[in-house]
């Protein structure tokens, strides 16, 4: 069961942070973070738009319909799938698509139902009401440096960053361009993977060591020294103002 | 002692010819075989060594350390490990009487298929366990086992290259021939392939035949790989890979009541029972609530 969903807030024409990942512009970065209005726009709009797309090419049959309430993947091992969504046939292999957040379908393109599609074809919106604890995530998402999982698989901090974590705690953990960050172990094969993005500190861990992590999903957020305090700036003001 | 050449595995090869005729036509097999054609091409033996890992590893930086490109396919044999270790640092007995290697590859196979080389190094070890008349079984990922007791085990990792970035995998192989006792924590659990045969095997031959037999499922996942990369599915539209469908045929995993879990030692999760293998390779369970979930990683212990 899968799902392909990016959040397509930006379309939507709510307003998100300005602010951008850019180490030589901390002054402009502090100036552009309008919380304020970050914070109407979430209380106007308390909702994340997930875009569902196809995985792949086929002919596709829609199991739901506008305004109807589906349910996310649930289960104490992330087994039970969500609310069935669509068949993708691909070559007489008829494949359940489930959603995998709850959520209102709020947009179909239903003139797709029966006909072949192209791989990532937007075909529907679930309009997901947002947490307090998912908007705090979703405004740090935009902030901080998403390390994300390169394929399905399951993943531990390496060696050394762990006994770090467990050393100093996490926020005290630095990481750089080329430090081996995390353990990726899929089929009983263990493999490397590097930390590509700015250096700082590992702020946020969206994963549980050993979980199956989707690809592409966020796992890490890692977020420059002399930017924490604006981080917790924004932690608190949401925490603080947010009902 | 172990006393080894690229030629014996090269015979070895040769003599397999009909066998794997069996199953495909001889053009195809002789395709495979070239495709395969790396791996023992160069062979270094050792004599006591604390990890064949970690020759394995040092050899590949000092081999980029000279400007050198390394060569897919060299394989590291030690008699006898003094720092051997399994997965999740457990320990690894390898004494004197069995096999201990590490086989490079440099990976250039696309990630569809360069996950199933784990299952192809299970199929490789079954075969030449079996090629000597004992009764091996694979359990999934790659244990190779004896009625629940573990004759051969499998270590895969992989390796950036220092200067070239290369990613190299790294197939570390222990297989009990010889050897027959077993330190008292896993003696009830573990085997050598002497205890279900009337005599001692020759090292050399089992580790000759272990190559061929690594070279073969590596030659297969590299022909699979060609072939649809060809839009020529093998065998025709939704036919298993045939790595899948040989390691299939040889284990025991599928319909056991299975305990599964990361280290499943340690921190046992769930029990279930595993019903099919995913075309990526991962186990398929079904869970005391009827539902199913798919594992690409972790290990099972069986139940039943």
């Amino acid at each position: 069961m899968e799902e392909t969903s990016t959040t397509d807030r930006q379309e939507l024409g709510r307003p998100h942070l300005i602010c951008t990942y850019n180490l030589e512009n901390t002054e402009l970065m502090q100036d552009e973070i309008h919380f304020d209005d970050i914070l109407r726009g979430y209380r106007e709009d308390p909702f994340d738009y997930h875009a569902v797309s196809t995985p792949h090419t086929g002919i596709i049959r829609f199991k739901v319909s506008t305004g109807e309430s589906v349910e996310g993947t649930t289960g104490e091992w992330r087994h039970i799938p969500g609310t069935l969504l669509y068949y993708l046939e691909r070559e007489r292999n008829v494949k359940p698509i489930s959603s995998t957040t709850n959520g209102i379908v709020s947009e179909m393109n239903n003139a797709f139902d029966g006909k072949f599609v192209e791989a990532g074809e937007k075909i529907m919106t679930i309009k997901h009401p947002l947490k307090k604890r998912e908007i705090i995530d979703s405004i740090l998402k935009k902030v901080l440096y998403m390390f994300e999982a390169p394929e399905r698989a399951k993943y531990f901090f390496s060696l050394e960053i762990q006994s770090r974590i467990e050393k100093f705690g996490q926020r005290a953990v630095s990481v750089k361009k080329g430090d081996e960050i995390l353990t990726m172990s899929l089929m009983k094969r263990d493999t490397p993977v590097y930390y590509e993005g700015e250096p700082g500190i590992i702020h946020s861990v969206y994963f549980q060591p050993g979980d199956s992590i989707e690809q592409g999903k966020a796992m890490i957020g890692i977020c420059p020294k002399e930017k924490l305090p604006l981080i917790e700036k924004i932690i608190t003001r949401v925490r603080a103002e947010w009902e | 002692m172990i006393s080894l050449s690229a030629s014996r595995v090269q015979q070895i090869v040769t003599a397999e010819h009909g066998l794997r005729t069996q199953t495909f036509p001889l053009d195809i097999v002789r395709k495979i075989y070239r495709f395969g054609a790396p791996v023992g091409h160069s062979i270094e033996m050792h004599g006591e060594a604390p990890r064949c890992m970690d020759l394995a590893r040092q050899d590949i930086i000092n081999s980029e350390q000279r400007n050198n490109s390394f060569h897919s396919g060299k394989v590291h044999i030690a008699e006898r490990l003094t720092g051997g270790k399994g997965r999740f640092k457990r320990r690894w007995h390898a004494p004197e009487g069995g096999i201990w290697l590490v086989l490079v590859l440099v990976n250039t196979m696309l990630n569809k298929y360069a996950r199933l080389l784990p299952l192809a190094a299970g199929v490789a070890c079954c075969e030449s366990v079996r090629h000597f008349g004992v009764p091996a079984h694979i359990k999934w990922v790659n244990d190779v086992h004896v009625e629940g007791k573990k004759i051969a085990g499998i270590l895969m990792e992989t390796m950036l290259g220092p200067t070239t970035k290369e990613e190299y995998v790294l197939m570390g192989i222990g297989l009990n021939v010889n050897n027959t006792i077993f330190p008292e924590e896993i003696a009830r659990s573990a085997a050598g392939m002497r205890e279900y045969l009337p005599e001692n095997l020759q090292l050399s031959q089992v580790a000759a035949v272990l190559i061929a037999k690594l070279a073969w499922n590596f030659g297969l996942l590299c022909y699979q790989e060609q072939t649809e990369m060809s839009e020529m599915p093998c065998g025709g539209r939704g036919v298993m890979s045939p790595v899948i469908q040989a390691w299939t045929s040889m284990s025991d995993t599928i319909g056991r009541r299975v305990r599964y879990g990361f280290n499943v030692v340690s921190e046992p999760q769930y029990l279930a029972d595993a019903v099919g293998l995913a075309d990526s390779g991962a186990l398929i369970m079904r869970l005391p609530d009827g539902r199913e979930i798919i594992e690409a990683g972790g290990e099972i212990v069986y139940l039943d």
